[in-house]
């Protein structure tokens, strides 16, 4: 227990920080979030196991649009801009600003390249029939995958925000230090979610010869 | 002063209750759509389960209510508290509790039995129809029954779909060929017979209703994309109300419809007379006008009258409109109003019906059509709605001919030659 | 060391030097005026607006609800429209629900917290009074669609292109405060986007959508003040219950709203931009819509009633002179409450054709939650046995508050059971059941706490014959109005009819219902004028006029900004009772004194962001409404949001040292406190 009369630094009751309960908060907050719209794909996609129909009127399967390949490095991008954020942190604690502002910097350009990936894949999946408005597929995918990717826009916003901050020296000592740790906690919650995301939604319609929930085509034709 | 009186505030709700329950008399229990007067099987379960939960919850009130009462009456402060001692600090008593919570647990077993019997016998249809007088009311299902429910064969029940819209009801029997493909649905009023088990498919055509006639069924949702079903069975004749009771819009209010059930005879006579085409129209009388005008102001592109014109299907049918006992979603009571209450009250049955007034359907069918936006009234606007938003508003979308406003719409003459050939359509 | 800026103490904030931020602005520093309550930091002031907006909306609500009452009181009757039944009975719930019970629930969060738990303020003064603006521009926004209705109704609008245009004119949403999707969606195939309803769906989501963003943002920052800022020794089991009910209020506020939020995004999509969640003809299921409003909708009735629970579990005490029977019981079957409150919410969805098995789970389940509501009800009893109790209006109304919640809890149970809900559900005798327990639960709950802390909070004491005149209209009009509507919904009569023939037999009953509509509406004016006037005239008190047992009624009345001279800690629960009775329970830590107390400073920026959702809030609907240009407000709405969190960001905390009464008098922290 610091011996600080300073209110902010006042020790709390739990010994947490209040910022960093805030943000655990936050995080269950949207944990049912992110929950109820993943509910909200998987149990269309039981329902309407075989894909959607697109403007020509042909019958189109979810494994024919994936480029799973390009989903899977963007994922493992996101999961390295985690690691890097890690590293963000530790340096923030250790005070070595230099190191923080090299690593968050790289965080934000590993989090534009995941966006960038998914503009790209929207802009595929769009020109291959699948919309919003043509099928529910396209709604709960468009929705879930474009809510996920307005929370990396926000963190990126945040943590663009956060770097040009630390040049006024202000982002400094605990405060700086738990300011930053609060950003990270937000960065790994998003990265998780994603993870999740790209089994419940991506991977696990490969699962099994006709796709996981049974009249999907194999992957490979594409 | 006033403490002392409001400190029995609480005691007047007892008896104040206990006064609503004395005024509810026989008649109140019996009113036309009363959840207390079962006279189906389905509702008569239903019915059980609740009064189940009626005396529990009696007893509980008077348990608890009276403990309340006498503690707050005993323990109130006396003058003279201010100067004794403060009482000793308790923080409750686990026996006391563990008890209590046990005794709430069984208390709710009790009802928690009969509830799970009585949701399976609600959704399952049996395959032949159920005396009540058998129903045990708490284990029907375990009565010997269960092969009956077994093999429930979905042909030997009598089917009825029927379809929900804004803000109305069409019934359709296919297993009899009363269809709307077949231009032979039924609107508003549908016709069950006496004794038999009837399985309901409900489907909607918009949006959520619900289906509901308290006095033979508690009500299931017609959901859109989705297909729920019940089953009824009324086991006296009679005339039963319904109503929609999901919110579904403008007009929810007016969503009504009713039941006739019948002895088996008189069904397949029913059924027969449905079967059968309009008549002809006599020459040279406002009916015929009125039957050239049907078509001329596109009428004729929503509804449908066998042996007439068959090009609508959307509307309700109007085949057999002047035999209905009631109009513009089961809204209009096409029956004389004095006549009817005191037939209800020298049978003492809200059930028993007097037959359709010949003059209070044509001013209902004036009045309806009149208020629709489809007519203007005698100074040429139109008059008060009776049901708002309803789809004749949307005359205007049927207009294939190119008429003028003013040629689409009625005038009073000619809504009086169509409310005389609308007449002819027994 | 932070870079809070640092000030020597002073006595008051206008003595110091106008202080700067991060920014470079200065920051406001009224004690008094507009200025003050604009930019306001200080629990108790936000507190006070979240009561005073409340009660302005529960007299709105309460309006709504006279004009449905009356328009029900004859048969056949065309007081109003159909269509104007149907909006006022949605804004009646939508109002009374977020605008009426969660504000008036949050305002005493706000004032009590912090002072029930010895903290000088909550965790996170800025965000509370983000979450006080966001909530007020909500409202704002939510009833702004009356506005454009009446300015409809009355033929202002038809002059213009976008007007004509229209295909649906129901500008106040008409759709149920439960707004059912397809009813409040679409139809249509690829996109059509086709509706049932108006704009005032759209209002009515994006009202919901802000208010949702404020009863987050206000939870996240209780529990974080309720496990992070209790006094020394306050340990959890020694919270006062009011605090432990918020605790858990909160927690299913941040667990329960998320599926709404998702609900209302996915919806907003449906009829913004053609999607087909709930679109029954592109295979949409409304059924989803039900299942995630009442994921939200169910704890939401906890969230509504357990605010309730609390108050009357602190009131009850006080006035039969003894501590609350069973206290970890009561905790814990709050607790109880708040767990089983997520796994009930089919029981509002017994007539959708769920199939026996679901419905079977969710009767027992609705049995089973009934046993943690009873357990209460039996431990209030306790706490009244044996005890001597003193008739003060607050106890008047507790009481009142535990005789119509149990009815309400029994009606609760005949529901429980599926296939005699099949005959309730959607018939008066669920509106009957409803309001035993949100009116004659929550509300006599919560005129319950107004009574008994006002003197706390204004030091001025309500006056008494009044205040027994207002319960007693408001307990009689209550019961003559909902009692009589158990009848009628067994009677057959469904909710949400605007009108009903006669020869239903529903005619006597409706008319007695709606005389005691009227008496209760005269009762509760009566008790919120009475308070109006005792805030400014009544007559002053004493800082413990009850008796009261938790820490605020150790603090002088009004509760000065710094609530606290010196820090205190507690060894007992109900500390403050047993330290006037007994021995020595409180000690006082070693801070405040010459070297002051450490103040937030106040601040625009909570306000300016919650500006941004008001623009946001307004544009969305006339989007759909098709007023040109109105994407520019939305666009405008959301830059000054992200303007005002970017300017909170950065303009920094603040603070100051305020000097706080000597401590004459004050113990040594004593040897008795036990950590």
């Amino acid at each position: 227990m610091s011996e600080t009369a300073d209110a902010h630094d006042a020790p709390t009751s739990t010994g947490i920080d209040h910022k960093k309960l805030i943000m655990w908060l936050f995080l269950a907050s949207d944990c049912m979030f992110f929950g109820t719209l993943i509910s909200t794909h998987l149990l269309y996609r039981k329902l309407y196991p075989s894909g959607f129909t697109d403007a020509e009127g042909h019958q189109r399967f979810i494994q024919n649009l994936f480029n799973i390949e390009l989903t899977s490095f963007s994922t493992f991008i996101l999961l390295m801009s985690s690691f890097l954020m890690a590293l963000a942190v530790s340096a923030m604690h250790k005070g070595e600003i230099k190191s923080f502002r090299r690593n968050v910097l790289g965080v934000i350009f590993f989090g534009l390249i995941f966006l960038g990936c998914q503009v790209f894949e929207f802009t595929h999946f769009y020109h291959q029939g699948l919309t919003i408005q043509n099928s529910v597929l396209g709604s709960t995918f468009y929705v879930l995958t474009g809510t996920h990717g307005t929370h990396v826009a926000i963190g990126v916003l945040w943590l663009i925000l956060m770097y040009f901050y630390s040049f006024t020296g202000k982002l400094g000592g605990h405060m700086g230090a738990l300011d930053v740790e609060v950003a990270g906690l937000y960065w790994h919650f998003v990265d998780i979610v994603w993870i999740i995301i790209f089994t419940a939604v991506y991977l696990v319609e490969y699962l099994g010869p006709n796709g996981f929930w049974g009249t999907g085509l194999p992957a490979v034709t594409k | 002063m006033f403490s002392r009186f409001f400190s029995r505030v609480g005691l007047l709700a007892a008896p104040f209750l206990a006064l609503i329950m004395a005024g509810c008399s026989k008649a109140d229990m019996t009113v036309r759509q009363s959840t207390l007067d079962p006279k189906g099987p389905v509702a008569k379960v239903q019915y059980d389960v609740f009064m189940d939960t009626v005396w529990l919850v009696v007893v509980l009130f008077i348990l608890v209510g009276g403990l309340l009462v006498y503690a707050v009456i005993k323990f109130r402060a006396r003058p003279g508290d201010e100067d004794a001692p403060r009482i000793e600090e308790g923080h409750g008593n686990p026996l006391v509790e563990i008890g209590l919570i046990t005794a709430s647990i069984g208390a709710l077993v009790i009802i928690a039995i009969p509830t799970l019997s009585a949701i399976w016998y609600d959704d399952d249809v049996p395959a032949e129809s159920v005396p009540t007088s058998k129903l045990s009311a708490w284990y029907p299902r375990l009565e010997g029954a269960k092969e009956n429910y077994a093999k429930v064969v979905e042909e030997q029940v009598l089917e009825i779909d029927v379809i929900g819209k804004q803000w109305w009801f069409r019934f359709e029997y296919p297993q009899l060929g009363l269809t709307n493909d077949a231009k032979r649905s039924v609107p508003n009023e549908f016709v069950i017979p006496k004794g038999k088990a009837v399985r309901i498919n409900l489907r909607s055509e918009d949006v959520i209703h619900s289906f509901w006639i308290p006095k033979l069924a508690g009500k299931v949702d017609l959901m859109p994309g989705r297909k729920n079903h019940m089953w009824i069975q009324g086991d006296e004749v009679g005339h039963y109300y319904g109503q929609c009771a999901e919110f579904c819009g403008d007009s929810h209010a007016y969503m009504l419809f009713r039941v006739e059930v019948v002895e088996p005879a008189e069904f397949a006579k029913w059924v027969q007379k449905q079967k059968t085409d309009a008549g002809e129209v006599v020459a040279g009388t406002k009916a015929e006008k009125g039957k050239a005008l049907f078509a001329a102001k596109t009428c004729v592109m929503c509804h449908n009258i066998s042996g007439h014109y068959g090009a609508g299907a959307f509307a309700p049918d109007l085949t057999h409109v002047a035999s209905r006992k009631s109009l513009a979603g089961a809204w209009l009571d096409n029956r004389d109003p004095k006549a009817q209450l005191a037939k209800e009250q020298q049978t003492q049955n809200t059930e028993s019906s007097v037959e359709v007034d010949k003059a209070v359907l044509k001013a209902n069918l004036i009045k309806w059509i009149g208020s629709s936006g489809v007519a203007t009234g005698a100074d040429g606007k139109p008059t008060k709605d009776v049901k708002p938003g309803n789809r004749m508003h949307f005359y205007k979308m049927f207009n294939v001919a190119g008429l003028t406003e003013t040629q689409q719409k009625f005038t009073a003459d000619e809504l009086d030659c169509l409310a005389e050939y609308l007449l002819t359509l027994k | 060391m932070s870079h809070d800026s640092h000030h020597d103490p002073v006595a008051c904030k206008t003595e110091l030097a106008p202080e700067r931020s991060d920014l470079g602005l200065i920051r406001p520093d009224r004690t008094t005026g507009w200025t003050d309550w604009l930019t306001t930091v200080d629990h108790k002031k936000i507190g006070i607006l979240y009561g005073a907006f409340a009660m302005f909306y529960f007299l709105v609500g309460g309006v709504e609800a006279l004009a449905i009452r009356t328009q029900l009181a004859r048969p056949d009757n065309d007081f109003i429209t159909a269509r104007m039944y149907n909006q006022l009975f949605t804004m009646h719930g939508t109002t009374m629900i977020f605008l009426g019970v969660m504000p008036l629930s949050a305002a005493f969060f706000n004032f009590l917290v912090p002072l029930q738990i010895g903290a000088r303020d909550v965790a996170f003064p800025r965000l509370n009074a983000f979450s006080l603006w966001t909530f007020v521009f909500g409202a704002f926004v939510l009833n702004a669609s009356w506005l454009f209705e009446f300015a409809h109704l009355a033929g202002w609008l038809n002059s213009f292109d976008w007007h004509k245009a229209l295909v649906y004119t129901d500008f106040a949403p008409a759709n149920g405060w439960f707004s059912y999707a397809p009813l409040s969606g679409t139809f249509g195939q690829n996109g059509q986007a086709l509706r049932f309803t108006g704009v005032g769906t759209d209002f009515w989501i994006i009202g919901i959508q802000v208010l949702g963003i404020a009863s987050l943002a206000a939870s996240f920052n209780f529990i974080c003040t309720i496990i992070n800022m209790r006094a020394k020794g306050m340990t959890m089991m020694r919270l006062p219950v009011f605090t432990w009910m918020t605790l858990i209020t909160a927690i299913l506020i941040i667990l329960a709203f998320p599926a709404i939020t998702v609900a209302l995004i996915e919806l907003m999509f449906d009829r913004a931009f053609g999607a087909n969640f709930f679109n029954p003809s592109a295979g949409g299921q409304p059924v989803l819509w039900q299942h995630l409003f009442w994921i939200f909708g169910h704890p939401e009735v906890y969230i509504l009633v357990l605010p309730a629970m609390g108050i009357v579990s602190e009131i009850l005490p006080t006035f039969s002179g003894k501590a609350l029977f069973g206290y970890p019981i009561i905790v814990f079957s709050g607790a109880v409450i708040g767990f089983l409150g997520f796994a009930v919410w089919s029981h509002h969805m017994f007539t959708t054709g769920l199939g026996p098995v679901p419905t079977a789970a969710f009767s027992l389940l609705t049995m089973a939650i009934a046993v943690p509501t009873g357990v209460k009800i039996f431990n209030w009893l306790g706490t009244i046995w044996g005890g001597r109790v003193r008739f003060t209006p607050p106890m008047v109304l507790s009481l009142g508050f535990i005789w119509m919640f149990m009815c309400g809890g029994f009606s609760g149970v005949m529901h429980s059971s599926a296939p005699a809900d099949s005959q309730q559900q959607d018939s008066y005798f669920v509106i009957a059941h409803f309001h035993y327990v949100l009116l004659g639960g929550v509300l006599l709950g919560l005129m319950a706490g107004l009574y008994f802390w006002f003197p706390k909070i204004f030091g001025r004491m309500p006056n008494a014959p009044i205040a027994y005149l207002a319960s007693g209209m408001v307990i009689l009009g209550f019961n003559l109005a909902f009692g009589p509507m158990h009848y009628l919904g067994l009677a057959g009569m469904p909710r949400r009819t605007h009108t009903y023939h006669a020869g239903n037999g529903w005619e006597t009953w409706n008319y007695v219902a709606t005389i005691g509509a009227y008496i209760l509406g005269a009762g509760v004016f009566l008790a919120f004028a009475n308070l109006a006037w005792t805030a400014f005239k009544g007559k002053k008190c004493s800082s413990d006029p009850w008796g009261g047992r938790t820490l605020e009624w150790s603090l002088p009345s009004p509760v000065p900004e710094y609530n606290f001279a010196q820090a205190p800690i507690v060894a007992t629960r109900d500390a403050y009772f047993e330290d006037r009775h007994g021995g020595k329970r409180i000690a006082y830590e070693n801070d405040g004194g010459e070297a002051g107390v450490h103040m937030p400073s106040q601040s625009w920026m909570p306000l300016v962001a919650s500006t941004g959702f008001l623009f946001a809030g307004f544009g969305m609907p006339m989007m759909a409404m098709g007023v040109p240009h109105a994407g520019w407000i939305v666009i405008t709405g959301l830059g000054v949001l992200i303007l005002g969190i970017w300017l909170w960001a950065v303009e920094g905390p603040g603070g100051y040292m305020l000097k706080t009464p000597a401590a004459a008098g004050s113990p040594a922290p004593a040897e008795t406190v036990a950590h």
